[in-house]
């Protein structure tokens, strides 16, 4: 574990960082129990049908992605808890091999966010 | 249309547990990541729901309830330490396709780990987080962290202290490396204490820590631990 940890950051992620709506401080703001998010095993299967594609194969293999999560999870994205760590790692990686492109990103969060709230 | 839907007797003023009303950027983020890697066609929608379905359904319960079934019946626990996917599927666990069409990342050997008198084993992924996710379910965060994989194959002791485990150097501790194909489950010994408990008994205390070996079964002791988490001391910090 003494490769380099990229130092390579996208704005789109840090913003989300700053932000801070962690589910610590959610469950903390409206006083509900459950130790994980909901969107836990969305997340879980959304990583399962990743690897399943690249098992050893680009654009990003299991090693990978597990070793830069546990990298990014102690260097850029430390004041995350898990599975925000692991969540925020996943696009790091996803962005950092031009999978999705940080624009794309950032306009499909809008979008998102937008069909959530209507 | 009639108001036969209100008909029926149950409570209306029961009390709702407080929920989360407000979107967060990580529930965005996680569909945004999830839509886009569908459309550049990574996997589908259908493989992203088969595995989610998964992760919401599997737990540790099969596991305790093959360890309860291990110590109450001789034959039971010799197939589970000589063939522990047959046993898995008496306990309805099918390591060749857990999630109905197989996880390659999850195929492997699957073997259980008798402890003995003098002999305590415990599991962990050095690599990454390899887990016997079919019939654990998924593995906690601790597992998952440098910290326990790095320290628990140096200091077991120490590692399994912290958990409050407290091992005398009469036993051996022997640490379990799972690796890509290879998964691995700890049988530990039945307390005493447990004389003439039924298999629900035995399975309740048969609790995720002691499958992994970071605790013992103790009766009344039916809850996992949260371990004394210590930093690991990475180069790049000092």
């Amino acid at each position: 574990m003494t490769k380099k940890t990229s130092v390579e950051t996208f704005e789109v992620l840090n913003n989300i960082v700053e932000r801070d709506q962690t589910w610590p401080v959610m469950t903390e703001r409206h006083g509900v129990e459950n130790p994980l998010p909901p969107w836990k095993t969305s997340l879980d299967g959304l990583c399962d049908a990743l690897d399943q594609t690249c098992t050893s194969k680009p654009p990003l293999t299991f090693k990978e992605r597990r070793d830069e999560e546990d990298e990014l999870s102690a260097s850029l994205y430390t004041s995350l808890p898990y599975p925000e760590n692991q969540l925020v790692a996943l696009a790091h990686s996803l962005l950092k091999r031009g999978v999705i492109d940080e624009t794309e990103l950032r306009e499909r969060l809008a979008l998102i966010r937008q069909r959530l709230e209507s | 249309m009639s108001n036969s839907h209100h008909d029926h007797d149950h409570d209306h003023d029961h009390a709702h547990k407080p929920m989360v009303d407000e979107i967060t950027d990580f529930e965005v983020l996680e569909i945004a990541l999830r839509e886009l890697c569908i459309e550049k066609g990574l996997f589908t929608a259908e493989e992203h729901r088969v595995f989610t379905e998964y992760a919401e359904q599997i737990g540790p319960t099969p596991a305790a309830r093959l360890v309860a079934k291990a110590w109450l019946d001789p034959q039971f626990k010799k197939l589970a330490l000589t063939d522990a996917i047959k046993a898995c599927k008496e306990v309805g666990v099918d390591w060749l396709h857990p999630t109905g069409f197989g996880a390659p990342s999850d195929f492997m050997a699957f073997k259980i780990l008798e402890n003995t008198p003098t002999l305590h084993h415990v599991i962990v992924c050095a690599l990454c987080s390899c887990y016997p996710r079919p019939i654990l379910g998924n593995s906690p965060e601790w597992y998952r962290t440098p910290n326990y994989r790095r320290r628990i194959v140096r200091w077991p002791r120490q590692v399994l202290s912290e958990f409050g485990l407290q091992l005398p150097d009469s036993i051996e501790v022997r640490v379990e490396d799972s690796n890509q194909k290879h998964r691995f489950m700890v049988m530990p010994m039945r307390p005493a204490g447990t004389e003439g408990w039924t298999e629900d008994q035995l399975a309740e205390i048969l609790t995720r820590d002691c499958l992994i070996g970071v605790a013992l079964p103790k009766p009344g002791v039916t809850n996992n631990v949260t371990p004394l988490v210590r930093e690991a001391i990475r180069p790049a910090s000092l």
